[in-house]
């Protein structure tokens, strides 16, 4: 008689915390490999061809030679250098955000439609926001009218047209393009704040000051840290579309920064090498940023 | 045959955290079986190893005769009620309920029909349409019971469906509950940390502590003959009182000693228990309903005590005394936490709910000659002669 | 010394409370102020307009009204095609970026594997690489596997770009949800795929509006990519056509600017009709 019971089945191989993390791995595959690809991949790639002599289809190796050559190019330091002078931008891209976000949270009558305005820039293209931008420096422009309301008559600028002034143009243009996802930002910080910490410290006596720099900063600091990633990331790159159409690099290149010398370099003047170089000192130039903004603001990543 | 065995079960966390350990148990088909002890005795670990949502370290578990160590959940045909109900929150409660059915392909018709069984026999025809959001407490309680309802499965697993509700509605549903269960015959584990609610619903209840199993037997069983001073001092309310004392056998006579209070042990407690040499310690137990209240002094087998404290509870009086001359004697209390912790020495008694005693009364009291019981002082196990009870299979 | 009996606490001014200042006055100025912000942030949207609505020759010479720019505004450039082009693009890169990064929140989240941590920090800090530090390569590597010219080497690589901020938007997300729920899924039979689309995603809807918004903004405008990875002029997107008009001698400026304005109206649109999921969604993402 044989026994029902062997049919027992055996334990399975997969034990049940195995079969979770596989379905872990499988699930987060796709954007391992995408990132990979895409992002990883490329980086080393541009460490290879940075010591290369490459236009895009044939690559002479030269060595590290190449790095040295660079660093003697003066347009390299021209544009680290407006790179940097635009980092002054930074605080009022974040300065000035807070302030709104913080008027926005006095909720005011209508503050809802208020918010949705200040956002709507964000909406549209750097592109558009560029050409607008161009048509508020340009000599008939709308700055000039201003001045000229005010009083000034005699006064004429021509910001984009200066090697002086055109940076400063393309720095204020940056701030306001940055006005509206900063404000959400923060206005979504005070939104989290509990109510219930402002009126303690009120209760304990405390001013409004005091109130501002001992409760509310340290609660925003989180949102402080990505804004600041946020805007400094998109100085290094997306500032690309306010330059390719305000100022072209120029005039000279007093406008030209790292993310606009490597296109020009590389689609302009075929340079390919030259600009995977610059490509990685823009990459390096955005980790250490990140890393100062880890020690500075502190982390708990 | 839907029976559930553990057999030597262990779970063990990181390197050396031992949730449960060499846990065997076994549940007959039908029966309602809780898993009762303080936070963190490897109840709710023991159960979730059951539904399969915790790995077994060691050990078989077997539903039904068959092994299920490393079968997925969705294979084992139990059905599950959490702490917290966990309803899909973008589900109605026909659709929370059904859901299962319908990941099993079951036809509309009959998922429908399911449903409405369900819901019928835990009142929730009203609210089929809504969302868990839209509901009491207690209604979503109901619901998480319905979800496991209508599967029809082999199991019940029941992890503290009753802690997030309020007191009154607490004893609406153990009743509630136990009624479906016996309706339905099917085997049903429940987790629970309150010894009421175990004594109240349960078949036979599971006492656990530190992971280990301490005793199962049936309610009455686990009342009136506790395997060891945790169980003891775990079950009954108020607790039963532990007295630490000694033991002093002349001839044939045993005697507690309690300070310079004497009290003689009745000689069939030498026969069924085996009681130490004279001379050593010993942990005496008396339940509070079995300390009577003496109206006139009576020396032969009186103590005497102080009243410390009295509760008024509206039905009865719940006293706390302190032995006089009670020497070296003390009581032992068990914590929330599971541990055993020595007080100076007080005996709780119950008196009725008009009597009149205040702090600092003179009281005698008189034990129940009956129902005393006697522990190891080193191991605290039950020093009566073992016949079913114990805590194997 | 004496206390006064008689000072109670309602001989004093009662503390405003924060709805209500002390002084109506305070509001009114407040008011005016953003009013104020309001009309510099709205300034795009008056020069599109104004300026649009002016032909060429009115422009030059300072000023009138005409409609004439716009009607002729699809003889200088395709808008239509590179709308839909964009469209294309955006719906496309969206579609992926979601369906890559919502399984892949879940595994960061609730499908520990080792290394796990590892990983999903690697994958987030992609998102500080600029597009153009490895602009060269990307292209090149685009190029050879023959996906310039069309919208798929594009939009790969939106999608590699817009991963890293949903994977981590998603994970921070999901980890809100409680285990029990899932954990309720698996005994009721689901499996982990399962368990994903039919439980958590239903749950992650702000999460995955705000994703869909951002990442629409961000790849509806976006130049640089549209730019050199299409090379094919009939499937260029809005912002290229633009940039390109803007670069060209013969450019009336109306018509750009009411060219820009078509750019500008989806993205616009997107936001309007997402907007009360952005905040939730920024909330519960950065909370955790």
């Amino acid at each position: 008689m044989t026994d029902v019971t062997a049919a027992v089945p055996r334990a399975r191989r997969l034990s049940l915390r195995r079969r979770r993390q596989f379905a872990g791995v499988l699930f987060a595959l796709p954007a391992i490999v995408l990132v990979l690809g895409f992002i990883a991949v490329p980086i080393g790639q541009a460490v290879y061809y940075s010591m290369t002599q490459w236009d895009g289809v044939t690559a002479t190796w030269i060595g590290p030679s190449t790095w040295s050559q660079a660093f003697h190019n003066p347009t390299l330091w021209t544009a680290l250098q407006n790179n940097a002078i635009l980092l002054l931008s930074v605080p009022f891209a974040l300065g000035i955000p807070l302030l709104i976000a913080m008027l926005l949270h006095q909720r005011v009558a209508g503050w809802k439609i208020f918010r949705s305005i200040y956002f709507l820039p964000t909406a549209i293209s750097w592109v558009v926001l560029g050409l607008v931008a161009e048509r508020f420096f340009a000599y008939e422009g709308t700055l000039n009218s201003i001045i000229h309301a005010l009083g000034f008559s005699s006064v004429n600028t021509n910001m984009l047209g200066y090697e002086s002034t055109a940076l400063s143009a393309l720095g204020i243009t940056f701030v306001f393009t940055m006005i509206g996802t900063n404000t959400m930002l923060f206005l979504t910080g005070l939104a989290t704040l509990d109510p219930s910490l402002e009126e303690a410290a009120r209760i304990d006596g405390a001013g409004r000051w005091r109130i501002f720099v001992h409760i509310t900063l340290p609660h925003l600091s989180r949102f402080i840290q990505l804004a600041f990633v946020m805007t400094v990331i998109a100085l290094f790159s997306a500032l690309f579309s306010l330059i390719f159409v305000m100022t072209g690099g120029g005039p000279g290149y007093a406008t030209t920064t790292m993310e606009f010398l490597i296109y020009q370099t590389g689609f302009n003047q075929g340079d390919f090498g030259t600009a995977a170089l610059y490509g990685l000192i823009l990459f390096v130039l955005t980790a250490i940023v990140g890393v100062i903004q880890l020690r500075l603001i502190g982390s708990d990543e | 045959m839907a029976d559930i065995t553990f057999d030597g079960v262990t779970k063990v966390f990181g390197d050396d955290i031992r949730a449960v350990d060499n846990l065997s148990l076994q549940v007959a088909d039908g029966e309602f079986m809780v898993l009762v002890g303080p936070s963190g005795c490897g109840k709710t670990t023991a159960l979730r190893m059951l539904a399969g949502l915790e790995e077994i370290t060691s050990g078989t578990l077997s539903i039904g005769g068959a092994v299920m160590n490393n079968v997925l959940p969705k294979d084992r045909d139990v059905a599950m009620v959490f702490q917290n109900y966990a309803l899909y929150p973008h589900m109605s409660v026909a659709q929370n309920m059904g859901f299962a059915l319908k990941i099993r392909g079951e036809s509309k018709p009959e998922i429908e029909r399911k449903v409405l069984e369900a819901a019928t026999i835990l009142h929730l025809t009203d609210y089929l349409d809504r969302r868990p959001k839209a509901l009491s407490g207690g209604q979503r309680q109901r619901v998480a019971m319905g979800r496991a309802i209508v599967r029809s499965p082999r199991a019940f697993l029941m992890d503290e469906p009753l802690s997030n509700l309020d007191a009154q509605l607490r004893v609406e549903m153990r009743l509630e509950i136990a009624r479906i269960q016996r309706l339905l015959g099917v085997a049903t584990v429940y987790v629970t940390h309150d010894q009421i609610e175990a004594m109240t619903m349960g078949d036979r209840v599971a006492v656990m502590r530190g992971g280990k199993l301490q005793q199962v037997a049936t309610p009455q069983d686990l009342y009136d003959h506790p395997a060891n001073e945790f169980v003891a001092g775990f079950t009954g309310s108020p607790p039963m009182n532990l007295l630490r004392a000694h033991l002093e056998n002349v001839d044939t006579m045993s005697t507690l000693v309690l300070g310079r209070q004497r009290l003689e042990v009745p000689a069939q407690y030498a026969a069924s228990h085996d009681l130490p040499d004279s001379g050593a310690e010993i942990v005496f137990g008396i339940r509070p309903e079995d300390v009577e209240v003496l109206t006139h002094d009576e020396a032969y087998d009186s103590i005497t005590t102080r009243v410390e404290r009295r509760e008024a509870l509206g039905s009865e009086i719940l006293v706390h005394l302190s032995l006089l001359d009670a020497g070296d004697t003390n009581t032992f209390v068990v914590t929330d936490a599971g541990s055993l912790v020595a007080r100076p020495t007080t005996l709780v008694a119950k008196m009725g709910p008009r009597a009149d005693v205040k702090a600092g009364d003179t009281l005698s009291v008189r034990f129940a000659s009956d129902n005393f019981h006697f522990f190891d002082a080193t191991t605290g196990l039950s020093l009566r002669h073992q016949t079913t009870s114990m805590a194997t299979a | 010394m004496t206390t006064s009996l008689t000072d109670t606490p309602t001989d004093r001014e009662p503390r405003p409370s924060n709805k209500q200042p002390r002084f109506k006055f305070g509001r009114v100025v407040l008011f005016v102020v953003m009013i104020g912000i309001a009309i510099v942030m709205l300034y795009p949207f008056w020069v599109m307009i104004a300026t649009s609505l002016m032909s060429s020759a009115q422009f030059l010479s300072g000023g009138g009204f005409s409609f004439e720019s716009w009607t002729s505004l699809t003889a200088t450039i395709p808008v239509g095609q590179e709308v839909l082009s964009s469209t294309i693009i955006c719906t496309s890169s969206i579609l992926i970026i979601l369906l890559i990064g919502l399984p892949a929140g879940f595994a960061f989240s609730k499908l520990r594997f080792r290394m796990s941590t590892l990983v999903f920090l690697g994958i987030v800090s992609a998102m500080m690489v600029p597009l153009q530090a490895i602009l060269m390569p990307e292209f090149v590597n685009v190029t050879r596997l023959g996906l310039t010219g069309g919208y798929a080497g594009a939009v790969l690589v939106y999608a590699a770009l817009g991963t890293p901020f949903s994977v981590f938007l998603f994970t921070t997300y999901f980890r809100g949800v409680p285990d029990e729920l899932i954990e309720a899924g698996i005994v009721d039979g689901l499996g982990y795929f399962g368990a994903l689309w039919r439980l958590v995603v239903p749950i992650a809807i702000p999460a995955i509006a705000t994703v869909t918004v951002l990442q629409f903004i961000q790849i509806w405008d976006d130049l640089l990519v549209g730019l050199l990875f299409i090379q094919n002029t009939g499937e260029r997107p809005i912002t290229v056509g633009l940039a390109v008009l803007a670069a060209g001698r013969t450019t009336s400026i109306p018509q750009l600017m009411a060219g820009s304005f078509i750019s500008a109206l989806p993205a616009m649109v997107v936001y309007l009709v997402f907007q009360r999921f952005l905040v939730k969604g920024l909330t519960m993402g950065i909370d955790r």
